[in-house]
């Protein structure tokens, strides 16, 4: 074998502390390399040039580059010795930026750890063998996870694209939290008002079909061919029939069941429409609370409804689709704020989220948008907004700023003096996160325009005093105490990961990250893609965002499910596991441990059974190689003997010259 | 009737559905069984069971996939054959499982040690329930069952068969004591004077194998990966440090799958202590997973399965 080596200076990032000429010429000694150089920009066009020549002049069969991490410049450099006419996988990258130049000082000590980390390379290489991948053909159909801002404005661009869209919902209708909302900021226009246009699109549009009550029971399959079913919920009413009139709802004997649309501030009937914007419009029984199917008697929504579509013997359905991507928008749940001892933990029901609030202040909520406080209907005249309760909190395991919690207590802020002139809001908050378009000018209009009493600091307990609540606080810039009487305290509960996201992501195969919102595949560079192919992020199951940050994700995913159906085929990355069959004795491990699903057992032609991995569905991640008790199962590109070849440049082993 | 003719005719009752039954037989001299293949009736009259009938007979279990077998197991062979049934490697329809009540087998290494001279050929023994006397070069020696009891019996936690088609025998109690002096005491030594220990002992090993062959669970029959060339894991020079990394191979290949029925130590012919490695390795296995490994049908071995967390691994929270 004939390897080139190419010592990368990267200006001075790499040479300021690594000797680069004497790496490459300490290269040359190395076995099979015949051609070592050390080069200012290796990726800059001379760079690439003068790789692509010295592989013609040389007739070199491996290149390696030492320079950054692979993560920034493997791509470029493949694409490089691929134009020199080699095969792409004949190269292998040693990062002496990342790993040597950037985080140690001493020339010497680095030059040498260049030199061994260009060593493993070398090593490596010598093993490597050309790859080739496979081509397959694309479904071209989307399936959006979540009907809220995000996944309906993903579900309308693919749609528009010219692609088939399958949008699932959990809820009994779309719209999610932003459903909820009374207004939005920092506009204060009505929630319903902009989000109802879209969400009667997806009802409308001839490219997508939407199921609510719908989640995802299982996914097979890979990029360009996901096999997903969809567990349709029973809602014990026939919804290719019922056209949401009403009546039942109006009949319905029981309604104590807390309602969940309106945060638990009502009640609602046992069978319901949740909101009179619902998509769909369609009606369903609650089977926690409905007479007919705790106790078996009632029957009366069946007996009124004109249509007869009541079914109380429904049961869920499942629906398979196959589909060639997946853009997860499942968003986000609101910190349980019942975790702080100080705010009561529920017992004063003066105590109450921002949700809650948003559904006092909207018209169509249970108080009629006038602002009632729950314990007695009076109308408050001091309100206290307490902001980061669950963010920016180590000590709940929250240490993440919600992002939107300061923006939206403005807005209920300003709301409030619009509702209740009279009223006086003070606001506890951390510091004031406004990074915006118009942002900051709306937080200042809460404090100028309408007077709300900002105090920096954090509230310490609240106790019941009169038919008041006390609330005891510090306010930092005075440097003093403060108590202020409320009639009504607001916490601006922040995010965390939604209800069932783990669950999930397993599915999928996408990873939660600590606090459980998933990850995408580069924080900068691959903001909606995740480590699946085929499978995108959009609002706020990746971290808490807001309506407009949500919606531009929800467009960039559906931007990249476009730019992959658009392509006919795909090509599948041969770096995947690959089954030396003689020597698999079929025990299955490797089926038992892959997280993909990408192995499967077939029988050899004496029918022992023997392992199979699909190539497309493999993601490379080399579970099953070690799992594998007798090598049997090699990752291709990262075998066993390539990795301890790597190892035993660094370490070499012993030599015992006394065999006697 | 005993036991063994209980055994004897719950085994006829079976026998003509049976490729064959596997059981014990006494060997070259009457202090040593041998496995012996049931296939008709004549055989079953050289059927031996007790302290004698030592080896794990779930070893052979594997290689006669496809065949329908009975098979005699006490408390720690079941613990094999449920392994071997839970990892799919044998079937349980082609499988008639005869359970034992098991008072504990006998340590060959422990009564070579307590003989005065090694006896060579054994001309009679004869057993009781506490002593074994034995008879060699006209010299009788009369040693104590609880002296010369394996180390696995002396903390057995499972004396009757865990699964039995077939169970004979009356049940007998598990042991009070859960670890051995021979463990602390090794597990107390320094990182340092472990170090040296393995040196010195693993210069012994004479890379015969017999660990390897006589382990049930050591499935991957002719391509064990301490013989292969692609992947290259272990070179052949028979030096402490290979030995000992084949071990170490050994070891985390039996993660959360080791029943600890102690055939490898047995089968060693220069007496290294391989099950240190494996109980410790065991312990591991159950403070992590809370796994012990056959001891229940239907459970997988941490490791052969994907979780996205552990319970007992803390990955978060730093």
């Amino acid at each position: 074998m004939r390897i080139g080596v190419f010592i990368c200076h990267c200006g001075s990032n790499i040479a300021g502390t690594v000797d680069c000429p004497k790496v490459a010429a300490k290269a040359l000694t190395y076995p099979d390399v015949v051609f070592s150089t050390d080069t200012m920009y290796a990726c800059s066009e001379p760079g690439q040039d003068g790789i692509i020549a010295a592989v013609k002049e040389q007739q070199l069969d491996g290149v390696v580059v030492a320079s950054c991490t692979p993560r920034m410049h493997e791509q470029t450099f493949r694409r490089a010795v691929e134009r020199a006419g080699l095969n792409r996988y004949m190269f292998e990258m040693a990062n002496i930026r990342e790993h040597v130049s950037w985080i140690g000082k001493i020339m010497e000590d680095n030059t040498i750890k260049a030199q061994e980390l260009v060593r493993m390379a070398v090593e490596k290489l010598r093993r490597n063998r050309p790859l080739i991948p496979k081509r397959f053909e694309t479904v071209k159909r989307v399936l959006v996870i979540g009907g809220g801002v995000a996944g309906i404005q993903a579900a309308l661009d693919c749609a528009d694209g010219g692609q088939e869209v399958v949008l699932i919902e959990r809820e009994q209708s779309i719209g999610g939290k932003m459903a909820k909302l009374d207004k939005t900021f920092p506009t204060v226009d009505c929630s319903s008002c902009v989000l109802g246009p879209k969400m009667v699109d997806i009802a409308q549009h001839p490219k997508i079909t939407l199921y609510a009550c719908a989640e995802v029971e299982s996914v097979g399959g890979y990029v360009g061919n996901f096999h997903i079913t969809i567990r349709r919920k029973a809602t014990y009413v026939d919804w290719n029939v019922c056209n949401g009139c009403g009546l039942c709802l109006e009949k319905c004997p029981s309604h104590k069941h807390p309602d969940p649309f309106n945060e638990n501030l009502c009640t609602a009937p046992s069978i319901n429409i949740p909101f009179p914007q619902a998509i769909p419009k369609k009606a369903a029984i609650n089977p926690q609370s409905c007479l007919k199917l705790t106790q078996g008697k009632c029957g009366i929504c069946a007996t009124v409804c004109p249509l007869k579509c009541i079914d109380y013997e429904q049961k869920d359905e499942l629906v398979d689709v196959d589909v060639g991507a997946v853009i997860v928008a499942t968003g986000y749940d609101l910190f349980d704020w019942h975790k702080y001892p100080q705010y009561g933990q529920g017992r004063y029901p003066d105590i109450i989220t921002s949700m809650q609030y948003e559904r006092l202040l909207s018209a169509s909520g249970p108080t009629g948008g006038q602002i009632k406080r729950p314990s007695d209907g009076k109308e408050p005249k001091n309100i206290v907004f307490i902001q980061c309760v669950g963010s920016r909190d180590r000590s709940v395991d929250r240490p993440y700023c919600s992002g939107f919690c300061c923006m939206y207590t403005a807005k209920q802020a300003i709301l409030t003096k619009d509702h209740l002139p009279d009223s006086q809001s003070f606001v506890f908050y951390m510091d004031i996160r406004s990074p915006g378009k118009l942002y900051d000018e709306f937080t200042r209009r809460a404090m100028e325009e309408y007077g709300a009493h900002y105090v920096r600091g954090r509230v310490s307990m609240i106790y019941p005093q009169d038919d008041k609540l006390l609330v005891r606080g510090a306010d930092t810039l005075a440097g003093t105490q403060v108590e202020v009487q409320a009639d009504l305290v607001v916490l601006a509960v922040g995010a965390e990961a939604a209800a069932g996201a783990a669950q999930l992501g397993e599915k999928l195969r996408v990873c939660p990250d600590q606090y459980g919102f998933f990850v995408e595949s580069h924080p900068k560079l691959k903001p909606v893609e995740t480590n699946t192919a085929g499978v995108y992020l959009a609002g706020a199951c990746q971290g808490p965002k807001d309506i407009p940050a949500s919606v531009s994700q929800g467009s960039a995913a559906a931007a990249k499910v476009l730019g992959l159906l658009s392509k006919k085929e795909l090509e599948s990355d041969p770096a995947v596991a690959r089954v030396n069959q003689p020597r698999c004795v079929g025990c299955g491990k490797c089926i038992q441990t892959c997280p993909f699903g990408a192995i499967k057992e077939v029988a050899d032609r004496f029918g022992n059974p023997k392992a199979e991995v699909i190539d497309t569905v493999c993601q490379g991640c080399g579970i099953c190689t070690v799992t594998c008790p007798q090598g049997a199962i090699q990752l291709e590109h990262f075998t066993d003997n390539q990795i301890l070849a790597e190892v035993q440049a660094l370490c070499p082993p012993k030599i015992f010259a006394n065999y006697e | 009737m005993s036991p063994l003719d209980d055994l004897k005719t719950a085994i006829k009752s079976r026998l003509g559905e049976l490729d064959c039954v596997i059981g014990w037989e006494q060997g070259y001299d009457q202090l040593h069984a041998t496995p012996l293949f049931i296939r008709s009736e004549a055989d079953l009259d050289r059927l031996v069971i007790g302290p004698l009938a030592v080896h794990n007979l779930a070893t052979y279990l594997p290689g006669l996939r496809g065949k329908k077998v009975g098979i005699i197991v006490k408390g720690c062979d079941s613990r094999s054959v449920i392994q071997l049934l839970n990892e799919n490697l044998i079937t349980r329809d082609d499988l008639v499982v005869f359970g034992l009540c098991c008072s504990g087998v006998v340590s060959h290494r422990k009564i070579r040690a307590a003989l005065p001279v090694d006896p060579g050929f054994v001309e009679a023994v004869d057993l009781s329930t506490d002593t074994l006397s034995i008879t060699a070069s006209g010299q009788t020696t009369i040693l104590h069952m609880a002296d010369i009891a394996a180390d696995k019996c002396q903390i057995c936690q499972y004396p009757n068969a865990l699964i039995a088609d077939v169970l004979v025998g009356s049940p007998q109690e598990s042991k009070v004591l859960t670890t051995l002096a021979c463990q602390e005491e090794f597990e107390a030594k320094s990182e340092a004077e472990k170090f040296a220990f393995w040196q010195e002992t693993m210069s012994r090993c004479i890379r015969c194998y017999a660990c390897r062959n006589a382990c049930p669970m050591c499935v991957c029959r002719d391509f064990c990966i301490s013989t292969s060339r692609d992947p290259l894991w272990l070179g052949q020079e028979n030096t402490p440090g290979e030995n000992m990394m084949f071990q170490l191979i050994h070891v985390s290949h039996l993660t959360g799958r080791c029943t600890e029925c102690g055939e490898c130590e047995r089968a060693c012919p220069v007496d290294i202590p391989l099950l240190l490695l494996r109980r410790y390795m065991n312990k591991q296995v159950q403070d992590v997973f809370e796994h012990r490994a056959g001891t229940a049908l239907e459970q997988t071995p941490p490791l052969l399965t994907f979780k996205v967390e552990e319970e007992g691994i803390k990955e978060r929270g730093w």
